[in-house]
């Protein structure tokens, strides 16, 4: 039967149309056997371009539509919606891409209308032959997966579970609470960062919908939006939660008590190797550190491990093992964090040689009450309170050797540390702030800008090249662009603003979920500017700093999103998969598995009929369309619908014909 | 089993800078490293880069020409040398265009530069090339914790983006030698300056107030030697120490030592094969080298 | 329209700019636009205290296209070449390349050059070396020759026509 094909042209304003003739283009497509009618509009994804399909279809019975546009990535969607709304089945569409493809990428213009031409050409010869597809439905599981238990997490999970969905939130340190667990106050309110995260985790805590599995770690993926299976590894503690009442006897008790660097206090303080991270952790468990343990890396803890005998509800198990479990959920929310680059990558700033150089963090550590000074400012190198303090901006940042990016956050984070130090110390220590940029964006911030300003604190515009160690001091010198003059610094403390990078393990999660990165390392969005929670995976949504650095109320505010985003499909009972999947022409395959040998979804298996015989069947819910199975298909057996190698070899053959 | 370089000595060693020359010929037979002397080479033209960077590309490609035409790799033991030859490699070696040029100018001496010569300098030679394990067997003489301060120099380890020979902030490879024949080096906080050797051209006191802040320094600090490996660093610091003192107005009695001269006395070489009696800097302070 | 330095009545010097970025870009892949005037290479110039050397500033200059201003100056001849301004720039700016960029502009456009330089051309010119070679004194003041000490011959070029040939024709070719 003879179909009829519409052809579409769309002008894209000056997009398509400064490099593609669109005029000839839409009187070739005339000229093309089985189109019976081509229109060209300057915006045909608007409504009046809508209109336009619509009403062609209607009059001229059309049973194919090509459009010539841009990218289907862009409105493939769209346009499939507009297909079915004139009346024909959504997948009798195929776009030719003459934007990214052709006007985007090419400058001289005959060229490219040539191009076009051959475009919509091959567009002309799919379309007819597509075929009508229906959506399969697929159940959706309502349970959420958040892996991350910062800030970030914490914000999503609640928001979940607010929703009515059961939420599992994976950490994999031993307490949720993250980086702001660490401050001791957050810009610019100076609110006490403490103070407004332990409500939420106490939240988190009793909320009846949240299921916290801390001190474990995402190991494997499979399936698909709407229903994924998530295996994670719940590490020994070595002590029974059950039991354990949090009173840190144990910790005390420790006989390797202030022997081993606390993570926590980012290196500044020391801890047992059995701890609690901070007092308020949730849960409020203690956890054995397996690679420092007496009892669990040599067998033996003196006369006997001095833990269990101050432990009065007799919690510690040494024969605790690691477990693995599996989690069915719909969607899941990735809020991983950020890590901290180590400053000695830039050796010339001495953090590798002076235990007086030191990162915002660990002053962060110093300053909060509950840190291993107990608030106390002082020099690590002789305990004593320093006369001079002066900040370093921008250690690694904006740097095309370490980290081309802005970290965003060292400029607020250190002006709050001037404040907080200042407070403390009032004028008896002298801060020196030395920046290439001061970057106050958010509400609020220029304000607390200003007011550091006014608080007695020497502003130097410069990159110092190195810190010397002069003695007992040490000495930076930097040329300052706003006096233009050399001043020659000798400081007590020097604080460095590292770089923010993403985790160490999060290429490895990135694998795991089957998520891409960006060049920089994080997790990669959907779209910068409008969809920025998504992922390219179906279901995968990311929030907070592991998409890049932010503050808190960014990575608060995307975190919510992040929820809304998976709500979108938790709350749905089923959800359209799309039909673009692979088949088995059973006759034809010969059972050799080399498709699921080249499946990356598991999506293939092996049956075997009653003759004995064994053929290769694809699970439709988990086939991601990637067409890879067919590429390695040496019969041909494997085909996929609205792809099919008897719809792509005419589209080719007309493409490259002239 | 015998590694053979043409020796390219470089202006500053052939023309005054005999220690290191003699220190080198002593030391490296026993490394099992051949040195051949070859005709023919100039200024390797990294000095007059200021001039003109094309006079001074010519005439490095000239000079590796002329080892290439012997199937030989280089030894320059002078780092400015080194890095003219490195930055030489860099450019002509990656852009066609300059190659054709360059090697038109080369066509009036006969010459042809093809980019085969592998260029070393001392520290690679010593520390990548024989190796620190081989250098700890010749150890005859450990030398007794000796506190030196180890000197770089410039061109040696800087830019990294051409390839240097260790690292630009961090260099350690002549602390890993030093320590291998007993020595002990210790960080100082002016490790990296420079000398302003370059600057002799133009502001002679002013190279000098460099050379002479920088040992002030260094002699604060209670070393018992200062270490180089660059011929015009050495100039500075040893042949100039008496005139940088008088430039700063600080006595100056520091021994300075080309590295290959502390590793020749640790072999147990007589201190006359190692030009020791060169040295202008009171190096006879070292037990070492006061003794007999 | 104009953009024009009130201090010096400088103008902008676009060909020269697009001469020299097209240089360093060539040379050693560097693209001066990029720098943010953090001053890091100014910061740790060994020779900035000395003889006011201030590389960032040059950066400056140059984006700027105010050319002849720094090759009329005597401070572009204080590098002492230590590279640490190129090691050390976040933006891969080479402050030091740009210095021998002007330097040889300079000598192009027949400024004089400075200090020793001319002396060390002629040596070169005439020996192959930038020096003759020299007798030295020991620390207890005895004269030593190479011959004396045991060494060879320095080794030179073998035709010095050929070699001088050469140079006078590399004297007036840029990079």
């Amino acid at each position: 039967m003879d179909r009829k094909i519409g052809v579409f042209v769309c002008h894209c304003g000056i997009n398509i149309a400064s490099t593609v003739d669109v005029n000839t283009l839409v009187n070739y497509a005339k000229t093309l056997d089985g189109v019976v009618v081509s229109k060209d509009y300057k915006y045909m994804c608007s409504d009046v371009g809508a209109t336009l399909i619509k009403d062609a279809i209607k009059k001229h019975k059309l049973d194919g539509v090509v459009i010539a546009c841009c990218s289907p990535r862009m409105h493939e969607h769209t346009f499939r919606g507009v297909v079915e709304a004139g009346g024909i089945n959504a997948f009798n569409l195929e776009i030719a891409n003459v934007r990214e493809q052709c006007s985007w990428a090419h400058e001289d213009k005959t060229r490219a209308t040539e191009k076009a031409k051959a475009l919509v050409r091959g567009a002309v010869a799919k379309a007819k032959l597509l075929e009508s597809l229906e959506t399969s439905k697929i159940d959706v599981n309502p349970d959420a997966l958040v892996i991350g238990g910062g800030i970030a997490g914490i914000q999503s999970a609640l928001d979940l579970a607010e929703e009515g969905h059961k939420v599992y939130l994976v950490e994999q340190r031993p307490t949720i609470g993250g980086r702001m667990a660490q401050l001791d106050k957050t810009f610019p309110t100076l609110d006490c960062s403490g103070c407004i995260l332990t409500p939420k985790m106490m939240e988190v805590a009793n909320h009846p919908n949240i299921e916290l599995l801390t001190y474990a770690e995402v190991t494997g993926i499979e399936g698909s939006i709407g229903n994924y299976t998530v295996t994670v590894n719940k590490k020994a503690r070595y002590v029974d939660m059950d039991k354990c009442t949090g009173c840190g006897d144990c910790v005390e008790a420790c006989r390797l008590k202030g022997r081993i660097t606390s993570e926590f206090d980012e290196g500044m303080g020391k801890r047992s190797a059995i701890y609690l991270s901070f007092p308020q952790a949730v849960p409020l468990k203690c956890t054995i550190d397996k690679d420092h343990c007496l009892m669990l890396t040599r067998g033996k803890c003196g006369t006997g491990p001095l833990c269990v005998d101050a432990c009065e509800a007799g919690a510690i198990d040494f024969k605790q093992k690691d477990k693995a479990v599996e989690l069915n959920v719909g969607a899941i929310v990735v809020t991983t964090g950020y890590d901290i680059m180590d400053p000695s990558t830039l050796h010339e700033y001495g953090y590798a040689r002076s235990n007086d150089v030191i990162t915002t963090m660990q002053m962060e550590r110093l300053i909060n009450s509950s840190g291993p000074t107990g608030g106390e400012i002082v020099r690590p190198s002789t305990g004593e309170k320093p006369k001079s303090i002066t900040y370093v901006l921008c250690v690694g940042s904006r740097d095309e050797t370490a980290c081309a990016w802005c970290c965003r956050i060292g400029c607020m984070s250190a002006l709050k540390q001037v404040y907080l130090l200042k407070e403390k110390c009032g004028d008896d220590v002298e801060i020196n702030v030395c920046y290439t940029d001061i970057r106050s964006f958010g509400k609020g911030y220029e304000e607390f800008y200003r007011k550091i300003r006014g608080m007695n604190t020497n502003f130097f515009r410069g990159r110092p090249s190195e810190v010397r160690n002069a003695g007992v001091h040490l000495t930076i010198d930097i040329f300052d662009t706003i006096t233009n003059k050399l001043f020659e610094i000798s400081t007590d403390l020097v604080v460095l603003v590292p770089a923010l990078i993403p985790r160490t393990n999060a290429d490895e999660l990135a694998r795991t979920l089957r998520v891409s990165t960006s060049a920089d390392g994080f997790f990669l969005e959907a779209h910068p500017k409008l969809r920025p929670m998504d992922t390219f995976t179906g279901g995968i949504f990311i929030a907070g700093c592991c998409q890049g650095p932010k503050d808190i109320q960014d990575s608060v505010a995307q975190a919510s999103g992040a929820a809304a985003r998976a709500a979108t499909i938790l709350s749905k009972k089923e959800l359209e998969a799309e039909p673009m999947v692979s088949f088995v022409e059973e006759e034809l395959c010969s059972g050799c598995s080399s498709c699921i040998a080249v499946c990356a979804y598991n999506a293939i298996d092996l049956v075997k009929r009653e003759d004995g015989k064994s053929h290769a069947k694809v699970n439709e819910a988990l086939c991601m369309g990637c067409g890879a199975c067919v590429g390695s298909c040496p019969s041909g057996a494997m085909q996929q619908k609205g792809f099919k190698d008897k719809q792509l070899i005419p589209m080719v053959d007309e493409t490259i014909s002239s | 089993m015998m590694k053979k370089y043409a020796l390219y000595p470089g202006c500053v060693m052939s023309t005054e800078q005999y220690a290191y020359e003699l220190s080198l010929r002593a030391v490296l037979p026993k490394l099992d490293i051949e040195l051949v002397g070859l005709n023919g080479f100039s200024c390797c033209g990294e000095p007059l880069k200021s001039v003109n960077q094309m006079l001074t590309l010519a005439l490095s490609a000239r000079n590796l020409a002329i080892a290439e035409k012997e199937k030989l790799d280089v030894f320059a033991p002078c780092p400015v040398c080194h890095l003219a030859f490195s930055e030489c490699k860099k450019i002509v070696d990656s852009d066609p265009a300059m190659n054709e040029k360059v090697n038109a100018f080369l066509k009036d001496e006969e010459l042809h530069y093809m980019g085969t010569a592998e260029v070393v300098t001392t520290l690679d030679l010593l520390h990548d090339i024989v190796g620190v394990e081989t250098i700890t067997k010749l150890v005859k003489k450990p030398l007794k914790e000796m506190k030196v301060a180890t000197h770089y120099g410039c061109h040696l380890i800087r830019p990294t983006e051409i390839g240097r020979v260790d690292d630009a902030e961090n260099p350690q490879k002549m602390e890993t030698i030093l320590k291998a024949i007993g020595a002990e080096p210790m960080d100082y906080p002016e490790k990296l300056d420079c000398c302003g050797g370059l600057l002799t051209a133009n502001h002679p006191e002013s190279a000098l107030t460099k050379t002479g802040q920088k040992l002030q320094k260094v002699q604060e600090q209670n070393f018992d030697a200062f270490i180089d490996i660059c011929p015009w660093c050495h100039r500075q610091y040893d042949s100039k120490q008496k005139k940088a003192g008088e430039t700063v107005a600080a006595k100056l009695e520091v021994p300075v030592l080309y590295l290959t001269q502390l590793l020749g006395l640790s072999f147990g070489i007589p201190k006359d094969k190692l030009g020791l009696d060169l040295n202008l800097s009171p190096v006879n302070k070292l037990a070492m080298v006061g003794e007999g | 329209m104009s953009i024009v330095d009130l201090t010096s009545m400088g103008e902008v010097q676009t060909q020269l700019r697009k001469e020299i970025n097209e240089r360093l870009a060539r040379l050693q892949d560097e693209h001066s636009d990029y720098c943010f005037q953090c001053a890091k290479c100014t910061s740790g110039c060994e020779a900035h205290k000395l003889l006011e050397l201030e590389p960032h500033r040059m950066v400056a200059l140059l984006k700027r296209g105010l050319i002849d201003e720094m090759m009329n100056s005597d401070v572009i001849w204080a590098c002492m070449s230590c590279f640490k301004c190129r090691e050390r720039c976040p933006q891969k700016v080479a402050p030091v390349e740009i210095l021998f960029a002007l330097k040889n502009l300079a000598v192009a456009s027949g400024k004089q050059i400075p200090g020793n330089y001319t002396a060390w051309l002629q040596s070169v010119l005439s020996i192959g070396l930038l020096q003759e070679v020299k007798s030295v004194s020991t620390r207890d003041n005895k004269t030593k020759t190479r011959a004396d000490l045991g060494l060879p011959d320095a080794s030179k070029p073998t035709d010095p026509m050929k070699f001088q040939t050469m140079l006078s024709k590399l004297a007036v070719e840029k990079v």
